[in-house]
């Protein structure tokens, strides 16, 4: 089904019914349950209302805790999945909006951090350098250069599947990393967010690291900073809103003309090394 | 093809209506904004998203999704030069920014429920690298950040 066909609601009634009642129970939840604060010396592990539901919502799915409590599956469907899905993309326009106010108002600000912006992008590049040797170690071949490219959204997903197929060595790695970040990606930037205070690096370089060319990674990430710092809220907020726009469009040139040339460079460099008396695929 | 593309807005429209029903009354519970004080905001809200999804389906072949269009229109719309921007502000600041974001992980978080048995298929190494992925990647960019912002004396 097409996305424009999962949102029909001409004879569909039934599902949007349980889909959205069962939402309206997990935010009346998740919202009284309410932000909570664990202060972790100078950083704060941050737990906020989003991180709980969408806990919950991966729970009450037929595959997790419908499998054993079959009457969940009765609410909750692969239906209601599908359609959960096609709300998900139109969800997300109210706060697109929320962070164009953020960020209107503050367009002097990040005009003038412009150069900041622009070479953070390149930081994405650091994600090569620490993984790429790891996955080696690992014993990983060349399912390393896919998995380690990129945080591996959308675009490089579109760009190894297109130069190396999605189900080879690099398709594998790729998806890999996709996969995790769909799943845990939230709960972890939801988490580290609040805690890369820590670091000692200022919250203003740290909201602009948020935008890492994932809407939902980046406000969880974005929210639990800001949350930590309230000080800063409104520059945090739009910093990490332009810098992940940013992103979104830089995102598919730098996989293409840097990171994927980039990574079978050191590839070639350090398998051998790593991985010696192992030959080179 | 106008109907089929007037009925998909349609949808769309039934969408964001009981998504900022969903939103009204989560920000009631979690930041005690009443939902009437809210209701205004939530209406441009709601208009600039529609604009957001009406540019989108008509410009198939950009690869800008809706989520930029609707930033970049309320961007544009509140710049402080511009002159909607004290009234477009005056309401959206009764919109949380914080209880947007709840009902669409609730929503992802559904979505996402289907892949979980995919992840068994994954190799435990893979799991690993994609977390040292994330971590190299935001602090990648953070240390790069606070160079420049450095050198350019804005922290």
């Amino acid at each position: 089904m097409s996305e424009s066909d999962v949102i029909e609601t001409r004879g569909r009634f039934s599902i949007h019914f349980k889909l959205y009642i069962t939402v309206l129970i997990m935010v009346v939840i998740t919202e009284f349950i309410g932000i909570h604060k664990i202060p972790v010396g100078p950083g704060t592990i941050v737990l906020l209302p989003m991180l709980y539901a969408v806990i919950i919502g991966i729970l009450i799915t037929p595959q997790v805790l419908g499998k054993p409590i079959k009457i969940l599956q009765k609410v909750i469907s692969s239906k209601e999945v599908e359609l959960a899905g096609g709300i998900v993309m139109i969800s997300l326009l109210p706060l697109g909006v929320k962070y164009g106010t953020l960020v209107g108002p503050a367009v002097e600000k990040i005009v003038k951090a412009g150069p900041a912006f622009l070479l953070q992008e390149l930081g994405n590049l650091g994600t090569i350098m620490i993984a790429l040797p790891i996955a080696l170690l690992l014993g990983l071949k060349r399912e390393a250069v896919g998995a380690s490219v990129s945080i591996c959204r959308e675009p490089t997903l579109g760009v190894i599947g297109g130069r190396y197929g999605i189900s080879s060595a690099e398709g594998t790695g790729t998806l890999g990393t996709y996969l995790v970040g769909t799943i845990f990606g939230t709960i972890f930037f939801g988490i580290l967010g609040g805690m890369a205070v820590l670091t000692g690096l200022h919250p203003y370089a740290l909201a602009m690291a948020c935008g890492i060319g994932s809407a939902s990674m980046m406000t969880a990430s974005s929210a639990s900073l800001a949350t930590a710092v309230p000080a800063m809220k409104e520059t945090i907020l739009a910093y990490a809103a332009t810098s992940n726009l940013l992103t979104g469009i830089t995102g598919l040139y730098s996989v293409v003309f840097l990171a994927l040339p980039f990574t079978n460079w050191l590839y070639k460099k350090l398998q051998p090394r790593i991985q010696k008396g192992k030959e080179a695929v | 093809m106008t109907n089929i593309k007037g009925r998909i807005i349609l949808n769309q429209l039934k969408v964001l209506i009981l998504v900022a029903i969903l939103i009204l009354i989560g920000q009631q519970i979690g930041y005690g904004v009443s939902i009437i004080d809210a209701m205004p905001g939530m209406i441009l809200v709601i208009l600039i998203c529609i604009v957001a999804l009406i540019i989108k389906g008509f410009t198939p072949k950009l690869k800008f999704p809706a989520f930029a269009w609707a930033s970049l229109i309320a961007l544009i719309l509140t710049m402080p030069f511009v002159p909607t921007s004290k009234f477009i502000l005056e309401y959206t600041t009764n919109v949380s920014f914080l209880g947007t974001t709840t009902p669409i992980l609730a929503f992802a978080g559904i979505s996402i429920g289907m892949k979980v048995a995919r992840l068994k298929e994954l190799s435990w190494k893979l799991i690993i690298i994609a977390f040292l992925v994330f971590l190299g990647t935001f602090f990648g960019s953070a240390v790069i950040a606070q160079i420049v912002l450095k050198i350019q004396g804005l922290i």
